[in-house]
């Protein structure tokens, strides 16, 4: 088992609350919810670190068939020779709950819905801890999804399948794209031998820009 | 191949090590399909299955693992093709080889998800696995593998043995909690793959054999076929992906299993022919330890075994049977109120399901079907199938996730052979009644008769009696007094004479007696004490399960009283947040405060007093009004918008239910058909919006998730409805919502409203959209203009 954070503050604005604080009812009951999301949750995760190739198409991944293209996870993995492809999930009987949740009473199910969103994060988190513990002479990038700046989406399956993510975290791909289990994220993490410029994490990169959920409530989602 | 043979000739049946680590090291990238090499490359898998052979493995598998037509979908080949290369090589190698080994059909799984984890149906995963199936002339056996998904295993399992007659292994991927990563755990699949006929189960991946030890000892506690272990070469380093144990130490830690009752040993992932010659170096000259296994009576669910060795609940409560308002629910295909009805009955204690959805003039077999697939959706407790009809029984065995019991066989000709053949193929449990063509007999002999003929007939197609539980019938009393006792004594006799397992349907018997509560209690409590196993009664009457529960705590089998402390002992919570004494309570401030149980209450006193549709108009709407308006200011926010329609829904349902119950049907403002589009399965954003537009008296007909374009456009017209609402979560769903609404277009004359996080109003419009919502609330506002109220 990996320990992990639920990062209360980041799943109450998933839900919406706009940078307002919930009131007293409500923050009891997303911390009930929390406490039994916590006994569904069963993180399980896979990365491997590869070292990179630039080509025209973009930046293969050495030994796989896989190259990430566009221009935007260029400029994240410049300077770095290698990378790590991670892929992390709240398990399946984080989506039970949620199933069962929405059809026992709709707000839990929805509380529940952003806080495991918030969870795999939170795994994310634990696992980019462990690895910059292993790397400490390195430099390590943020995070970078498919489906982030021009990262394209459809690189999902390949990502899996490099990674062997299906016996090894029990994660697959629907035929749209949508992993499964449902609260399960792909990243792209560069690792570099001198101090990495953070590049600002902003909406001007994001392909989300013109539908994002939290730009249209005149928000920005964080990252 | 004789399986049986080789296994009575060998002390242990060796199997053969990692293809895909032989693949890598001779060059296969990460993320290339192995499966093509069996036609670019046959020399190279040919030397990799005669390594294996002469390293000692007796079964080998072929290069199919992943030979599937969706995994194939873009490299231009079948599975036929593959196969049959893969086979015709592994064949080859055999001919080469200095000693006999057998070649396995290997079948992987199909690397997407049924429901509900995922999106795909039991019937199509079949068919995968029949293509594959169909494809594998020339191989030995045929072996499903490194599986997850209890029901994707029964799914392959059941294509090998319905389109061939090879031998069928089948191994699934346990994790350190002794659970697959979808939840399976080792009884539920042992009693599930073993009771549909594997020949061998066992335990492949995942781990090393160190940490899959206490798997492999609960497998084989498990089951009396013979246990696989294939374990990983350890764990693999996560950045480099080295693994972590040698061959020698592979084959000691292998051997090291063999006390537990292993009979069938080989390698998974990063082991190669050295760890298969150390593990039959390791194996030599030790005797297989068949580990005596006691079967035990049991059902269960992929994550759920019941065990029925102590007296367990079955909620009756999924059945129209005089229930107008189940009734209505079936006719409008409310899955809801179904799921429903399954968590209140597990809330109260409930430990099984009757599912029944018998109603005239519907669908039993699809709708039984639909409601398999909802309850198993959400939920772990395992489904008693009780249908009267052996296609909707059928239908649900295929379909059914794990191991259920069959409501019911009985002492008819007809029955008997149309039911036990079903027992027997899909490995479940069967209720016996104690009836044949001469009715119910009214003698204790006459019932014990019948169900010793049902044993017999069971016995023959070898059907084991902890399988058959027998029903000795309840009748009223109030019409034959006599007969109570003689059906407990019925019940003490069978159980002793045939050992079987019992069940009763309690409620039965003080039909037309005032007080039934009373009657029923007690006849249950006489049952127990008599060998009664299985009650099948109302959950939700608390006194019926606290009889229960007490038989378990003075019966010693509630040991030290935990769960009777459990359930009992604990203070009765306070409500909370209940600043307003319940008396004084107005529905207006119990939706306003989130208190569903307190609404539902007030909405039931005030029907006595006052007319369903003024309660709606009075005041459910123009509450529901008020925080709509709030929410559009940014007052509150969405948790505590769906939290007041949460406690309108259950207003709403009472008052259904009161209407249901006087005859009387609801106004209906308007039919709006939703649902989310094809390829996506983000569903709760539409439940939300579907709980709102139901609360401001529109029906919505709710296709779910991932729907067909075609049926939407199908059941629109069916219902000739104005107003269709799509949702769509993703980029790569907005394809489907495309799709769905061109559809539409061309079919139906109807407005289309669209939602989801990744929608924008300007491409709503692109695709055609008449409206875009951007919440909940809004889709309301939209109703509210097409319907003109």
């Amino acid at each position: 088992m990996i320990d992990y954070k639920i990062n209360i503050d980041e799943a109450v604005r998933y839900m919406g609350y706009r940078g307002f604080t919930p009131g007293e009812q409500e923050k009891a009951l997303i911390l009930s919810c929390e406490k039994q999301l916590r006994e569904y949750i069963e993180p399980a995760w896979v990365y491997r670190a590869f070292p990179t190739e630039q080509t025209d198409e973009g930046i293969l991944l050495k030994g796989t068939t896989l190259t990430l293209t566009g221009e935007d996870i260029r400029s994240h993995l410049e300077g770095c020779g290698r990378c790590v492809l991670l892929c992390a999930t709240a398990g399946a009987k984080a989506d039970e709950l949620i199933r069962l949740k929405e059809k026992e009473d709709l707000v839990q199910g929805y509380i529940t819905d952003c806080l495991a969103s918030a969870a795999v994060e939170g795994v994310c988190d634990s696992l980019e801890a462990e690895l910059s513990k292993r790397l400490a002479d390195k430099y390590l990038t943020w995070r970078f999804s498919p489906g982030y700046g021009d990262l394209p989406l459809d690189l999902q399956p390949k990502i899996l399948a490099v990674l062997e993510a299906g016996k090894r975290a029990g994660v697959s791909c629907t035929g749209s794209l949508l992993m499964i289990p449902r609260k399960t994220v792909t990243a792209v993490i560069g690792i570099s031998d001198t101090p990495i410029v953070r590049k600002k994490q902003g909406c001007a990169a994001c392909s989300m820009k013109d539908r994002c959920t939290f730009r249209k409530a005149g928000e920005h989602c964080g990252s | 191949m004789d399986l049986k043979k080789l296994l009575n000739e060998n002390e242990f049946v060796f199997l053969d090590g990692g293809m895909g680590t032989m693949l890598q090291a001779a060059g296969l990238e990460a993320g290339e399909n192995p499966d093509l090499l069996s036609i670019t490359h046959p020399e190279l898998i040919e030397s990799i299955n005669l390594k294996y052979i002469e390293a000692g493995a007796d079964i080998f598998y072929c290069n199919t693992f992943g030979a599937n037509r969706l995994k194939l979908a873009k490299t231009g080949k079948t599975p036929a093709e593959i196969i049959s290369a893969a086979v015709k090589i592994a064949n080859g190698a055999k001919a080469k080889a200095s000693r006999t080994a057998y070649c396995a059909l290997d079948i992987g799984p199909i690397g997407q998800l049924l429901e509900p984890n995922g999106t795909m149906l039991f019937d199509e995963a079949y068919d995968i696995f029949k293509e594959m199936v169909l494809a594998a002339d020339g191989a030995d056996i045929i072996v499903i593998e490194t599986m997850t998904d209890l029901l994707e295993a029964k799914a392959a399992l059941l294509a090998a043995k319905e389109n061939s007659d090879l031998p069928v292994m089948v191994t699934m991927t346990f994790e350190e909690n002794m659970r697959t990563f979808t939840g399976c755990c080792i009884e539920s699949m042992a009693m599930t793959i073993g009771g549909l006929g594997a020949d061998a189960i066992g335990i492949n991946c995942s781990l090393g054999p160190r940490e899959l030890r206490p798997a492999v000892e609960k497998l084989c506690s498990c089951t009396d076929l013979p246990v696989i272990i294939k374990p990983n070469a350890g764990l693999p380093d996560p950045l480099t992906n080295e693994y972590n144990v040698l061959p020698d130490e592979f084959g000691e830690l292998l051997a090291d299993m063999i006390p537990l009752g292993i009979k069938i040993a080989g390698g998974c992932c990063g082991t190669t022919p050295d760890y298969i010659r150390a593990a039959r170096k390791a194996f030599e000259g030790r005797k297989y330890q068949p580990k005596e296994f006691k079967p035990i009576s049991a059902v269960c669910t992929a994550s759920n075994a019941v065990y029925i060795d102590v007296p367990r609940i079955i909620g009756e409560r999924i059945n129209p049977t005089g229930k107008k308002r189940f009734k209505q629910a079936l006719q409008e295909h409310d899955l809801d109120y179904i799921c429903n009805q399954a968590i209140e009955q597990i809330d109260a204690g409930a430990e099984i399901l009757d599912v029944n959805v018998g109603l005239p003039g519907i669908d039993e077999k699809e709708m039984m079907l639909a409601a398999v697939r909802a309850v198993q959706g959400i939920c772990d407790t395992p489904l008693q199938l009780d249908s009267s009809i052996p296609e909707v029984l059928d239908a649900a065995l295929r379909v059914y996730n794990g191991k259920p019991i069959i409501n019911s066989v009985n002492g008819e000709e007809k029955s008997l052979n149309n039911i036990l053949p079903l027992v027997k193929k899909y490995g479940a449990a069967v209720v016996g009644l104690c009836l044949d063509e001469d009715g119910i007999p009214k003698t204790i002999e006459g019932r014990v008769a019948i169900a010793e003929k049902i044993c017999k007939r069971a016995d023959a197609l070898g059907i084991p009696r902890h399988d058959i539980c027998i029903d000795c019938l309840t009748l009223t009393c109030s019409a034959e007094q006599e007969a109570a006792m003689q059906t407990i004594e019925a019940l003490r006799i069978c159980k002793e004479k045939l050992g079987v397992r019992t069940v009763l349907g309690v409620s039965n018997i003080s039909f037309g007696l005032p007080q039934r509560e009373i009657v029923n209690r007690t006849f249950l409590t006489m049952a127990l004490t008599k060998g009664l196993d299985l009650p099948i009664m109302n959950p939700n009457i608390a006194s019926m399960t606290s009889a229960v529960r007490a038989y378990r705590l003075l019966a010693n089998i509630d040991k030290n009283a935990q769960e009777y402390v459990a359930n009992y002992g604990g203070e009765i919570p306070a409500a909370a947040a209940a600043a307003v004494k319940q008396e004084d309570m107005t529905l207006g401030y119990a939706m306003s405060h989130g208190l569903k149980n307190d609404a539902a209450g007030i909405t039931a006193k005030l029907l006595e007093t006052t007319d369903a549709m003024d309660i709606v108009n009075n005041i459910l709407i123009p509450e529901l009004d008020r925080t709509g308006a709030e929410f559009e200011k940014g007052k509150i926010f969405l948790p505590q918008l769906i939290l007041t329609a949460g406690v309108a829904q259950s207003c709403f349902e009472v008052i259904k239910e009161h209407l249901a119950k006087n005859g009387g049907g609801g106004v209906s403002k308007g039919t709006i058909v939703i649902c989310t589009v094809k390829g996506d399965v983000h569903d709760i954003g539409k439940n939300i919006v579907k709980v709102l537009l139901e609360n401001y008296g529109y029906t919505v007909i709710d296709l779910g998730k991932d729907v067909d374009p075609m049926l939407v456009v199908k059941t629109a017209k069916e219902h000739n409805v104005k107003l269709v609402g799509l949702s769509a979560l993703m980029t790569t769903t907005l394809k489907g919502m495309e799709e769905t609404i061109r559809l539409l277009r061309e079919n139906h004359e109807c407005k289309v409203m669209v939602g989801g996080a990744v929608l924008t109003p300007d491409y709503a419009k692109e695709i055609g959209a008449d409206y875009y919502a951007k919440d909940a609330k809004q889709s309301c506002d939209i109703a509210k203009e097409v319907f003109g109220q």
